[in-house]
């Protein structure tokens, strides 16, 4: 545990990207359905996470197991037309892509990407895989990318569920640097993926 | 012989710049060359060791671009323009992000951004460009200014111009960047003037890539509902030479340089080989939607309408989806298939317009003409069950 704790602080101190504590983090229970994402999609974790205080977007909701550079577990609830997926970094200069209600699965992956070289400095984004999956019932699309932030250097992978109901966003998406983290954290990912409850259209 | 001549060259440029009075400039003779410079004083020292640090971290950066024929393609450039002897004292490092921007520290490390060579048209272009960050270097003059900068960088020069570039100010551990002061970047406008004519190369380069620049700029505002600007005042401080005003005096030393040599268009195109598409892909994800176009545009007045450069077109009307832009994306698909355009991805794109737009059938036919090319893409299992074909493994999809 202690090495853990060390291997943790080294990478993020090497990482050099503070988390924002503006509000309190929370613990997430087993077994126990929340709402997450200020909407009505529940999710049911399989062991404690930590609900991060700041959010990526209005819409939106983070958890990790270590820290948010070292896994971050998140959910986008029922974006509608016109949103982003995060909150916007520079509106006046560098906008974010926006939700389109008509969007169809692969235009998902491709906002998420177009978001992430924007919003992260993720110059180096790629989707690894596109394929039909279900979420919460809903049909819908599962991909995998990798990417590195611009200064930061590390290999991250990811792994994401979304779709479409009734013109809004679904979606939710792990990702962890490639060393260790990815593959210590997308069991528990996948279950609460595969948790998921989407409410009716 | 050699030395004979490159002293004539010398003198001829030190009259043929001597009275460039247009815009009150003059470019300086390039000076005797005294081998790669070293620090000489405490400051320096430490402006060096911090440079260091940095390209320690760059050499491994996941960012950096590897590829040899693309560095022997820039650092050809580079020694073309300045020479062999100057070009020695450069370690280049060629960057994989998508804005414009060059830099050089003072140890003697070069970096440039792939977005900078996505937006050269000709070599000449791209050797103004080094030449430019190259004078910084000789003239010494991140030292002469804020001390604490970590890195020599014309970011705030460079980059101001083009939105998406805010993002991007800093790579690896370059957090600090540096601002020259106007009368530096004069002084290296001026002496990497000098230097592209010595390489033989067409000096009106320098200017046309800030008048590109400024149009550019003023694309991406104008799409955005601001003000284009025009080059009027430079991004981030007033206290830089405004781009238009570079570009008139920039312009005006071409008018008196006699400005007739070649600026190797081809041999550009050439250079950037395979990485042209990869950077203008890049581009195309970067939602800068005026800024693009305008770029695409630019490329066409250059090399006309390619099947490559429409099908690009299609894929940024598509990526930005609002009302009417799936018909747009269709045609510029379909002009480019007209074309011969063979990539494959065209009919992914193409297919996917069309389904946007409610075009079952004929969108499901373009997918499967996609599929049948590349059985094994990344989103195969995806496009399958959108072109209404069943599943290709026993096991099926991931539910």
């Amino acid at each position: 545990m202690i090495r853990s704790l060390l291997i943790s602080a080294t990478l993020a101190a090497t990482l050099a990207v503070a988390t924002p504590a503006l509000a309190a983090n929370r613990l997430i229970v087993p077994n126990v359905s929340v709402a997450v994402a200020k909407s009505a999609m529940m999710v049911t974790a399989d062991r404690e996470w930590n609900k991060l205080g700041a959010r990526p977007g209005p819409l939106a909701e983070s958890w990790t197991l270590d820290g948010d550079v070292l896994n971050r577990l998140s959910f986008y609830g029922g974006l509608i037309n016109g949103a982003t997926l995060f909150r916007e970094v520079d509106r006046k200069n560098r906008p974010l892509p926006k939700v389109r209600a008509d969007m169809l699965p692969t235009d998902i992956p491709a906002l998420f990407e177009q978001s992430y070289r924007i919003a992260e400095n993720s110059g180096l984004f790629s989707v690894d895989s596109i394929e039909p999956a279900s979420i919460g019932g809903a049909s819908g699309v599962r991909f995998t990318y990798s990417f590195s932030k611009q200064g930061e250097d590390v290999a991250r992978k990811g792994e994401a569920v979304a779709a479409m109901v009734g013109g809004k966003l679904w979606l939710i998406s792990f990702e962890a640097p490639t060393l260790h983290y990815f593959d210590a954290g997308i069991t528990s990912a996948r279950a609460i993926m595969a948790s998921v409850r989407l409410p009716a259209k | 012989m050699r030395r004979i001549t490159s002293f004539a060259r010398r003198a001829l440029l030190a009259t043929t710049l001597v009275a460039t009075a247009a815009a009150g400039q003059t470019a300086p003779p390039i000076p005797a060359w005294g081998g790669a410079l070293q620090p000489q004083d405490r400051d320096e020292r430490g402006l060096w060791m911090m440079s260091s640090d940095d390209e320690a971290v760059l050499k491994d950066s996941r960012f950096l671009i590897t590829d040899k024929p693309l560095n022997d393609y820039v650092r050809g450039v580079l020694c073309r323009t300045v020479g062999a002897e100057r070009c020695g004292a450069v370690r280049l490092y060629i960057m994989r992000v998508p804005a414009f921007n060059a830099s050089m520290s003072p140890n003697g490390m070069m970096q440039l951004w792939s977005g900078a060579l996505l937006r050269m048209r000709t070599e000449a272009e791209l050797a103004a460009v080094l030449g430019h960050e190259f004078a910084h270097y000789e003239r010494r003059h991140s030292l002469a200014g804020f001390k604490q900068a970590r890195a020599a960088t014309d970011a705030a020069i460079w980059a101001s111009f083009i939105p998406i570039a805010g993002l991007a100010l800093s790579l690896g551990a370059l957090q600090g960047f540096f601002l020259y002061n106007q009368a530096q970047e004069k002084e290296a406008d001026l002496n990497g003037f000098s230097f592209v004519m010595q390489g033989g190369y067409r000096t009106g380069a320098f200017a046309d890539v800030w008048e590109r620049l400024i149009a550019e700029e003023d694309a991406g505002r104008v799409a955005r509902g601001q003000k284009a600007r025009g080059g009027r005042r430079s991004g981030f401080f007033a206290t830089h030479p405004a781009s238009a005003e570079r570009m008139t005096y920039l312009r005006a030393l071409a008018r008196q340089a006699g400005d007739t040599a070649d600026a190797s268009t081809a041999s550009h195109r050439a250079g950037l080989g395979p990485w042209y598409a990869r950077f203008l892909d890049d581009q195309l994800k970067l939602n800068d939607f005026g800024g693009t176009e305008w770029l695409l545009a630019d490329f066409a007045r250059t090399e006309g309408w390619t099947g490559a450069l429409l099908a690009a077109r299609g894929d940024l009307y598509r990526l930005r989806g609002q009302a009417g832009d799936m018909a747009q994306a269709a045609g510029f698909y379909r002009e480019a298939l007209a074309k011969g355009h063979d990539d494959p991805e065209t009919r992914r794109g193409l297919g996917l317009a069309l389904l946007r737009q409610g075009q079952q059938a004929e969108g499901q036919a373009m997918l499967k003409a996609y599929l049948d090319l590349r059985p094994d893409a990344n989103d195969a299992a995806m496009l399958r069950m959108m072109a209404g074909l069943p599943p290709k493994t026993a096991t099926g999809p991931t539910t």
